[in-house]
């Protein structure tokens, strides 16, 4: 082959990977906006659970316990605010006050028990579809040549937010096809 | 709500994921969404009006035992662009999105959020597994993933390399539960009766094995029947089921959705012999919600349906003994089968679609952003498009 050829091949592969890198970027860059949406919804969830939870603590001390009306405001007020900035500990901490509330709430209106069984179920979908926009985009930046040409730039690395929701309803149970808690 | 479900198969062949599609479609409208689906056809006419807009025809390829339909090309995805132009919906609901199909160039074109059912629960494909990798960049797209059973999540988790939240099949139990049995097959008055649904020559269906079984049942039971529905040449189940259990023997031939329900609450028992992978069981959430007790075969889906063994009895798979004990020993137990119905009843109540379709609204409302915004057609989506007629055309080429 002449030098000539050579070039051309050069160029082509060139052109051809400039495409690609392009197309990459694009998918780095929904990928990035997916992870933001998720995120968003997971928060939202997450602070009307906490929300809720105040609410409940607040209004109906009688039907969940003086006690635990108290932890559980405090912990709904870390959850929004965590103090030693560890979202998920907190997170968690409610959640488990929360599944432990007694099935009966004697004296709390249908709506806000509703609302706040609503609101756990949506807490364990926006939690999944965030890991798994997380996962989507920690698979792609691990490719070779994504990894190779730094595509991805100064984009932060998601992080997965990882919480014990134990969610039945929204894992299936045995009544919907489905292991409990898999 | 305004909500776009879209079907990969063809509407006018029956089939699981277009029963899903519109009983889901029936709901939400019926919840007071707006509910539009596009889907491919055999015929375009047979569409059933405004709110179901044709996709085009498919291609039919054979795939692991039965029809996958290819759908690709610049028609269709003019179709597609169309649609969603025209949708203007908060959140477009694809099925099965895997395979090159109109579900799949949704994805690619969409430009919004979009929620995905998963429905196959095949493990083990290669075809699956090379594929995978080739369509991730438009499953990436996918904000919600729901499949229909765990088999059909593990299919996620391990060839697609996603997590999906389990949301079964439904069944409308109120049509089931309530209604008009067959004319001379009233449960209860007319004499033990086994029903069995299915196509006859199919036969990881398991009908032999239940034409064996009657041969123990009859022996106990001498009035007892088999009636039998589904799709199939009758000529070959006579000569299946031999002299002596002739008179035993009853073949309905097939039967419309509607009389599936009243042959449900006719029978005494509803058995399902399977001998191979089911991914469901639909069927048997339609059985229970009829109140027809339940002997099957214990594949893993139909344990988990029946909830091990409380909501139905299982036997094991291919054994015409058991299985034939098994019927002639609930024939036998009227307060058994009395039981059974009162569980099945609970069982299926959480397979109801008003209920599913909430939990699904609960899957929407999580991927669609609080401040709103509609799925279009993206302006710079990546599909090359021939518009479907000649004057369609030169609009687009002028644009």
């Amino acid at each position: 082959m002449t030098s000539g050829d050579w070039l051309l091949l050069a160029g082509v592969l060139l052109l051809l990977l400039v495409a690609w890198a392009v197309w990459t970027l694009a998918r780095l860059d929904r990928l990035e906006d997916r992870v933001a949406r998720a995120w968003t919804a997971l928060d939202v969830q997450l602070q009307r659970r906490a929300g809720l939870a105040e609410e409940l603590a607040r209004n109906y001390p009688a039907a969940v316990g003086a006690d635990r009306a108290t932890y559980l405001a405090a912990f709904a007020a870390d959850a929004r605010n965590p103090v030693d900035g560890d979202r998920e500990l907190a997170e968690n901490v409610l959640g488990r006050e929360l599944r432990e509330l007694p099935p009966e709430l004697a004296g709390v209106p249908a709506a806000l028990q509703s609302d706040l069984g609503g609101t756990t179920t949506r807490v364990g979908l926006a939690r999944r579809f965030y890991n798994d926009a997380v996962r989507d985009t920690i698979a792609l930046r691990r490719h070779r040549l994504p990894r190779l040409l730094r595509l991805h730039a100064r984009r932060p690395l998601p992080r997965y937010f990882d919480i014990d929701d134990r969610l039945v309803e929204v894992t299936g149970s045995r009544r919907s096809g489905g292991r409990p808690g898999s | 709500m305004r909500i776009g479900l879209v079907c990969p198969y063809q509407w006018d062949i029956p089939g699981g994921v277009q029963y899903h599609v519109r009983d889901l479609a029936e709901t939400l409208r019926g919840l007071g969404h707006h509910v539009e689906i596009l889907t491919p056809a055999e015929r375009e006419e047979s569409l059933p009006g405004e709110w179901v807009t044709f996709a085009g025809r498919t291609v039919p390829i054979p795939y692991n035992g039965s029809m996958a339909s290819l759908q690709f090309g610049p028609v269709s995805a003019a179709r597609v662009r169309r649609w969603l132009r025209d949708g203007h919906f908060d959140v477009v609901h694809v099925h099965e999105p895997a395979p090159p199909s109109v579900s799949l160039l949704v994805c690619m074109i969409a430009k919004g959020p979009i929620v995905a059912t998963f429905h196959a629960a095949t493990t083990r494909s290669k075809w699956l597994a090379a594929w995978a990798p080739v369509v991730s960049p438009w499953m990436e797209r996918i904000s919600g993933r729901i499949a229909v059973s765990d088999f059909a999540r593990r299919v996620q988790v391990e060839h697609l390399g996603g997590d999906a939240v389990i949301i079964p099949n439904g069944v409308h139990v109120d049509a089931f539960a309530a209604g008009p049995s067959l004319p001379g097959y009233t449960r209860g008055a007319d004499g033990p009766t086994i029903g069995f649904l299915g196509r006859y020559a199919e036969p990881r269906k398991g009908l032999p094995v239940l034409v064996e079984a009657m041969r123990t049942v009859v022996r106990q039971h001498p009035g007892a029947r088999l009636l039998i529905a589904g799709r199939g040449d009758p000529a070959d189940v006579r000569e299946l089921i031999g002299e002596d259990l002739r008179p035993h023997v009853v073949l309905l031939g097939e039967i419309s959705e509607a009389d599936k329900g009243a042959f449900l609450r006719s029978v005494d028992v509803y058995c399902a012999p399977n001998l191979l992978g089911e991914s469901f069981g639909v069927v048997l959430i339609e059985a229970l919600a009829a109140g027809a007790p339940i002997v099957a075969s214990d594949l893993d889906a139909f344990a988990r349906v029946l909830e091990a063994g409380t909501a139905g009895v299982l036997v094991p798979r291919g054994d015409a003994a058991a299985l034939g004990q098994a019927l002639a020993d609930l024939l036998a137990d009227p307060g058994r089968r009395a039981e059974l119905t009162v569980r099945g009843a609970e069982v299926a109540a959480a397979y109801d679609w008003q209920v599913l379709a909430r939990r699904i609204l609960a899957v929407y409302e999580t991927v669609v952003p609080p401040e709103g915004g509609v799925v279009t057609a993206g302006e710079d989506d990546e599909y090359p498009a021939v518009a479907p007629t000649r004057s369609a055309l030169r609009r687009w080429v002028q644009r």
